[in-house]
């Protein structure tokens, strides 16, 4: 028997079916986790050379419904990573990962513009070896180089300037954490990632870390050994909100949907920040509304495991086009995240839905910027 | 030191490489240093236009002709040429590093006696010296290499690592007639063998024309292929097109589809999304597009803000009457 199998528990498997079921790719693709197991266990118990497997999102859902324990995703990915050792992998992937290997991010993009983002208007403090600063604002790689998502950066360096929150980045030595690298089964290029941030980090004092997208967040929360404190940006605001260090007035007077990224929410169980912060812009909580799908529940946006970088075939919607739809039928103006990878999926299925005039879909950092600093380069 | 720069031509089919056009751009940097002469080193049988092609390159074109270079053949490459070299002593000899000089610039070093760097991505010298940048572990990181370049040297420069200025000079040819003392029959030229024409690949056109959802509807599309049919282009796509079924998957370019270096890229209302031009690797790129404030404006070389339904005709009418 393979360890892959006994490690991730496969054999407690009842075939209950509950992964599959809330597998938010069996919808569009022929991905089954269930059957996938099925087959594994009875037919051969070789590892399955099933393509269906890359058209995962590791959101983790599987994993999280199954009564036995089963280690679904983790199985999963280590199928993939099996795939990966033999140069099985589809060619998107792979140059994402070779980028990150030769650039430190998987957009192809030179190191030297990683601090690019910082526009005039931007205060923000680079540090140098040895140097300390309370807050080390980890800025990842989207909201490093996607010009779009850039301006959540932007906004969130604005709201710690504005609550006086002593902050700084590291800048052009600031590498990928790796979450989606690992989530791609190229777990060799994983662990040196870890090996490397985390020496990169000690070169720096700080207490807290903070990041912008919730992959950034989870990795290094949960799979890294850091001697620090790891929050998402939505955490510490509310925070600093709890410690009135942080005013919003309310003054969004539409009706607000938060949509859950799995990596916050399904992995990490936090769902009440980003919706407390939410309710401090709205003038009317009750504009505050809940997809039918939400918190443990909600419906993955296709954005993660490495899909950023991979396409798959299918008749069906994309799930992010199945939000956004939901999301006009329950009245929603806005549809509000806090992940990179959230808001291109979303913002992309706004377009192929033809909702541009619609719906808006945005970062909360960017709602509170718009909302304490007037003329904002957000609203564009 | 010697002064002049030779440029080793490659050629197939009777196309000459691009590479040849990259070298003898940075030849030029060289030669001026030296306060020597480029000069493209064409080894071929029907070689009259190519060695034309090259005229305005170089300050001379050495064509040196025998039946045997309609195809590659390292040994008679390399007694031609170490003939050649032996005789007029540059100062170095440039190659492309590709799968043709893999076979001839090492060994061509070996007979002349003379250093050789490969691999490189840049050169320059520096007194006698010929200074190498060579990239490393795929690319991880560079090694810089030296040699003594007083009795001359071989660099071979990946493809892609200059870019192509014409110096408008006017070379002359010179040809030569070239005879060869020894016979090599343990190796024979079978048959050239075109890769097959499948499904359009968009990451190997040199030109491109890419349509976004300001195409508005599938039936604009057949406009916009004469358009590019009528250019020489590729017609590719944002991932927009492909979700409606308008073009095939093949055609998608970006950071979940193909990723394409075309010298020119067009894009027509297409609004410039990071996972879209992650997949442009191009020199020239324009773009037409109504919105002054699209992003694609930022990475756009030259822009057009306008109706694309109205830049096309206008276009392809001045391409005609230019024709
Ligand atoms: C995981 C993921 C992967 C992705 N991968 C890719 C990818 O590989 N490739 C890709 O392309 N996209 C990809 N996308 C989608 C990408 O984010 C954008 O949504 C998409 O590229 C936008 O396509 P577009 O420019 O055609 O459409 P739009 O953004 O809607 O732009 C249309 C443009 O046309 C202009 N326009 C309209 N009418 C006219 C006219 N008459 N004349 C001139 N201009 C006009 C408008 O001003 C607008 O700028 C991906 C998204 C995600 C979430
Ligand atoms: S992690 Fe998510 S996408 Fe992957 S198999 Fe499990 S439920 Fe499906
Ligand atoms: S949920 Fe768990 S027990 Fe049920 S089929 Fe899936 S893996 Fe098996």
């Amino acid at each position: 028997m393979h360890k892959l199998l006994i490690k991730n528990e496969l054999l407690g498997c009842i075939q209950c079916g509950r992964c599959s079921a809330g597998c938010p790719v069996s919808l569009r693709t022929a991905l089954s986790p269930r059957k996938l197991i099925y087959k594994n266990l009875r037919e051969s118990r070789k590892l399955p050379k099933s393509q269906d497997i890359w058209s995962c999102t590791t959101c983790r859902t599987c994993q999280q419904r199954c009564p036995k324990g089963v280690s679904v995703m983790d199985y999963i990915i280590g199928l993939r990573s099996y795939q990966v050792e033999r140069g099985k992998i589809e060619p998107t992937m792979r140059d994402a990962l070779e980028s990150i290997l030769k650039h430190g991010n998987p957009w192809g993009r030179p190191r030297e513009k990683r601090t690019q983002w910082i526009d005039d208007e931007t205060d923000v403090r680079i540090l140098s070896e040895g140097e300390e600063t309370d807050v080390l604002l980890y800025v990842g790689c989207t909201p490093a180089y996607d010009p779009e998502i850039q301006k959540s950066a932007r906004a969130l360096a604005k709201i710690l300037n504005d609550a006086d929150v002593d902050f700084a980045i590291i800048g052009n030595d600031e590498s990928c954490c790796g979450n989606e690298v690992k989530r791609m089964g190229e777990l060799g290029l994983f662990e040196m990632l870890v090996e490397e941030n985390t020496a990169l980090f000690k070169k720096y004092k700080f207490n807290t870390m903070i990041t912008i997208s919730p992959h950034c967040y989870n990795t290094f929360k949960n799979e890294y050994a850091l001697d620090f404190e790891v929050l998402h940006y939505t955490q510490f605001l509310k925070k600093l909100l709890d410690e009135g260090k942080l005013q919003i007035s309310a003054s969004i007077d539409k009706k607000v949907v938060f949509h859950d990224p799995c990596f916050l929410g399904k992995q990490n169980d936090e769902y009440d920040a980003p919706r407390e912060l939410l309710k401090y812009l709205l003038t009317d909580e009750d504009n505050l509304l809940e997809f039918g799908r939400n918190r443990e529940r909600s419906l993955c946006c296709e954005g993660g495991g490495g899909r950023m970088w991979l396409e798959v075939e299918s008749e069906s919607p994309r799930n992010a086009e199945i939000r956004i739809d939901d999301a006009k039928s329950i009245g929603a103006e806005i549809v509000a995240t806090s992940c990179p990878f959230c808001q291109l999926t979303l913002n992309d299925a706004v377009k192929t839905t033809k909702s541009e005039d619609k719906i808006r879909v945005v970062d909360i950092c960017s709602l509170i910027a718009e909302n304490k600093f007037e003329e904002t380069e957000m609203e564009e | 030191m010697n002064k002049d720069i030779f440029v080793v031509i490659e050629h197939r089919q009777e196309r000459i490489a691009d590479v040849s056009y990259e070298l003898l751009t940075k030849g030029y940097q060289i030669a001026e240093k030296l306060g020597g002469e480029v000069i493209a080193v064409l080894l071929a049988d029907d070689g009259d236009q190519m060695a034309q092609s090259l005229k305005s390159y170089a300050d001379k074109v050495l064509y040196i002709k025998n039946e045997i270079f309609k195809n590659l053949h390292s040994e008679y490459y390399c007694d031609a040429l170490s003939s050649i070299i032996g005789e007029r002593k540059p100062a170095l000899i440039l190659f492309g590093h590709t799968v043709d000089s893999f076979e001839v610039a090492p060994a061509l070093a070996e007979q002349l006696g003379i250093p050789i760097i490969s691999n490189c991505v840049d050169f320059d010298i520096d007194g006698d010296f010929v200074r190498a940048t060579v990239p490393l572990y795929g690319g991880k990181i560079n090694g810089e290499y030296s040699f003594n370049a007083e009795n001359g040297g071989i660099i071979s420069v990946i493809p892609g690592a200059f870019k192509v200025e014409n110096p408008q000079k006017s070379g002359e040819i010179e040809k030569i007639e070239f005879t060869f003392e020894k016979e090599y029959d343990d190796k024979e030229f079978i048959e050239f063998i075109e890769a097959a024409a499948g499904e359009i690949d968009i990451t190997q056109a040199e030109k491109i024309v890419a349509i976004g959802r300001g195409v508005k509807d599938e039936e604009n599309i057949d406009m916009i292929k004469d358009f590019a049919d009528s250019i020489g282009a590729v017609l590719a796509c944002s991932r927009p097109i492909v979700d409606a079924g308008w073009l095939p998957k093949e055609r998608q370019v970006g950071s979940s589809g193909k990723t394409v270096k075309p010298k020119l890229y067009i894009a027509l209302g297409i609004s410039g999304a990071f996972q879209h031009i992650s997949g442009i690797k191009s020199d020239t790129i324009i773009a037409v597009n109504k919105d002054p404030n699209a992003p694609i404006f930022k990475v756009a070389h030259y822009g057009i803000v306008d109706d694309m339904f109205k830049v096309i005709p206008a276009l392809k009418a001045k391409i005609e009457e230019m024709k």
